[in-house]
């Protein structure tokens, strides 16, 4: 009597256990195509959302707009140097801020964050760390000067 | 009245006054959805609506003051039942859920700072952006899920501040609410106060976004973050250190001891010490004193 009893605690063990494995993998399996499944569908979501077209945006400096030192236009800062003028992104290097020139220290600030530039571009101080983004320019044959900036 | 009664009464008018405050802000928001328009010129489109459109400055005013007032009581009822533990009572799921609304009520608080579409707010939005785009690897892909540069800057701060996030926090709610339209008494006293606020004070002065300002200040949730963003890298300011946060208020029910909601002790309560809970209350303390600090003087 004794014996059977201990026989079938055991074989109920057993059967439990088996049971366990095979719901285990039954799971695991269900698991892994779940997630497979959602992989498929979530990553042409993911896709779609967070495609963007490139964009630019042409500032043109008509020939009224190069004679002051210093001239912000459409988040471009003019600046003239002895040999050229200079296109300076007025973007703040650190995250984004539209800098403000000041034309008694010469320099950039951004009104953020405190970061300083000097009138070329180069990082002075604040947290930035980076130098402002130098903007290719080209002359027409009107005087106009061109940037595209790269929004 | 005794001390205590008076902390019970105070505990259970905080969340009616906010959900009254709740209600004033969707429908003075259902009112003002008619006129604003996410695309083109936008400051031009919130000064008209300030100065030109019929009523706007109140419509403006009251949804401005309802939802500052919903955050702000919805923040006190936590921080109210922070202090007296209560969350060792709840089941994780819930706790989170609703600590979720709560995260999720700042963030339309800080979309609709955006949505101002003046200095300050474009500043914002742009800041906000570049954060998200200092994220590792998907970081540049997760910014554009929530706001982009260009012509549909503020197109998608718009979605999410009049639909995505107003239904997902009152989905999240939902089974929070026992009564939506509560004791009115209190919908009466958070109304007039409400309207009272839109009638006497007017929108503060606003800069155009290219104006020439020194110093650009965030909304006042955010001033510590502002002054935190000075000394550190933005992934650590802006995602790393609100993320440990969060995730320690999240985890605060993992704290309760033996006995109290279940039989077994959390697992994160080690030895006898609630380290998590003073790690909140330490954080809070910290990033308290730096927007203080900002407030006085400047972030």
């Amino acid at each position: 009597m004794e014996k059977r009893q201990v026989y079938r605690v055991r074989l109920s063990e057993i059967h439990e256990k088996g049971m366990d494995r095979r719901g285990f993998i039954k799971r695991a399996m269900a698991w892994g195509v779940s997630v497979l499944g959602g992989g498929l569908f979530a990553y042409p979501v993911f896709s779609f959302m967070t495609f963007r077209k490139s964009r630019k945006r042409t500032v043109i400096f008509c020939s009224d707009e190069q004679g002051s030192d210093v001239f912000f236009k459409d988040g471009v800062y003019l600046v003239h140097e002895a040999n050229a003028p200079r296109a300076l992104s007025a973007r703040c290097t650190h995250l984004g801020c539209t800098l403000n020139f000041d034309p008694t220290a010469d320099r950039f600030r951004c009104p953020c964050h405190g970061s300083v530039f000097e009138r070329s571009g180069k990082w002075l101080s604040g947290p930035a760390k980076k130098d402002l983004e130098h903007i290719p320019i080209k002359k027409a044959k009107n005087g106009d000067l061109t940037a595209v900036v790269t929004l | 009245m005794s001390a205590g009664r008076i902390q019970t009464k105070i505990s259970s008018a905080l969340p009616r006054i906010g959900l009254s405050s709740l209600v004033l802000c969707l429908a003075s928001g259902m009112v003002l959805i008619f006129y604003y328009r996410p695309a083109g010129e936008v400051f031009a489109n919130v000064e008209e609506i300030t100065t030109l459109v019929p009523y706007g400055w109140f419509f403006r005013q009251l949804h401005y003051g309802s939802g500052q007032a919903f955050v702000i009581l919805m923040f006190l009822h936590t921080l109210d039942h922070f202090l007296k533990r209560r969350y060792v009572h709840y089941p994780m799921r819930v706790w989170v859920t609703l600590i979720l609304a709560l995260l999720l009520s700042f963030f339309t608080l800080f979309t609709g700072f955006i949505l101002k579409a003046d200095q300050e707010g474009v500043f914002a939005g742009r800041i906000f952006m570049n954060i998200l785009q200092t994220i590792p690897i998907v970081g540049a892909s997760i910014s554009k899920l929530f706001i982009v540069s260009g012509n549909d800057f503020f197109f998608l701060p718009y979605i999410y501040h009049c639909f995505f996030l107003p239904i997902l926090i009152v989905y999240l709610i939902r089974h929070h609410i026992r009564d939506w339209l509560p004791n009115r008494g209190f919908m009466m006293a958070g109304g007039a106060c409400l309207f009272l606020y839109a009638l006497l004070i007017k929108p503060g002065v606003v800069f155009p976004p290219d104006a020439v300002t020194p110093s650009v200040e965030g909304p006042w949730f955010f001033l510590g973050m502002q002054r935190l963003l000075k000394a550190a890298p933005p992934l650590w300011a802006g995602i790393v250190m609100p993320g440990v946060f969060m995730m320690c208020v999240f985890l605060l029910p993992l704290t309760r001891k033996r006995g109290e909601f279940s039989a077994s002790a959390g697992w994160l309560l080690w030895g006898k010490v609630d380290w998590l809970r003073y790690a909140v209350i330490f954080m809070f303390f910290v990033y308290t004193g730096l927007t203080v600090k900002a407030m006085i003087w400047g972030p």
